[in-house]
């Protein structure tokens, strides 16, 4: 019983410790961003269709929003032409990769 | 000869005006109480899957949450906090965030 509780508590403090982006890896995701650079990385670019606004910032942002933005692309409940395209073509994978790069740039506070 | 006169005195003016003079920094601030219980304060998020707003163009979070509001992007807590939000409401907070230290563009 001891034993087991114990087990029990370890799983739990380790998951816990665990870094919650631990599914991708941003130096594979760095090698996917070619899809993403002609639009993110250029400084002053701005969306064409349907509306015009500037393309949002990627650096820093939370893996798992990328994820889960990309995540609504792809399922249709996001509907920008572009994202909906490129988000349609990345597996779970490329996603979680493309994410843990983008937010390893952070330089803003901690917070 | 005057109409067209008329015309490049307009263009002038259209130039002339600042690109965020729709958006009022301190109001968009005393309006971001509401959003920091999530985004945090002065938009950065602490918890994952709320984005950090700081930084952010305030050209995209305005549209973001003209989005949320017309229901066009569809989040139920992001729908609910834009329903009392006025359009000068919106330009305010995003050029609040907009201004904040936060995202980039390094990478």
């Amino acid at each position: 019983m001891k034993t087991t509780t114990m087990m029990l508590c370890a799983s739990v403090l380790m998951a816990l410790t665990m870094p919650a982006q631990a599914a991708g890896d941003p130096k594979a995701g760095q090698l996917k961003t070619s899809m993403c650079a002609g639009c993110h990385g250029l400084s002053g670019w701005r969306t064409a269709y349907p509306t015009v606004y500037n393309v949002p910032k990627l650096g820093g942002q939370h893996a798992d929003y990328i994820v889960a933005a990309l995540h609504a692309y792809k399922n249709g409940e996001r509907s920008h032409p572009s994202m909906v395209g490129i988000a349609g073509s990345l597996t779970e994978q490329d996603m979680e990769d493309l994410a843990a790069y983008y937010a390893s740039s952070y330089s803003g506070p901690a917070k | 000869m005057k109409k067209t006169m008329f015309i490049l005195a307009a263009v002038a003016l259209g130039f002339s005006l600042p690109v965020h003079a729709k958006g009022d920094y301190e109001a968009g601030k005393a309006k971001s109480a509401t959003c920091a219980g999530c985004h945090g304060e002065d938009g950065v998020s602490s918890i994952p899957s709320f984005p950090k707003l700081a930084g952010q163009h305030s050209d995209y979070l305005y549209h973001a949450l003209k989005d949320y509001k017309s229901g066009k992007r569809k989040n139920p807590i992001m729908a609910g906090q834009v329903e009392s939000l006025s359009d000068a409401d919106m330009h305010d907070l995003a050029t609040y965030f907009s201004k904040q230290k936060g995202l980039n563009r390094k990478y």
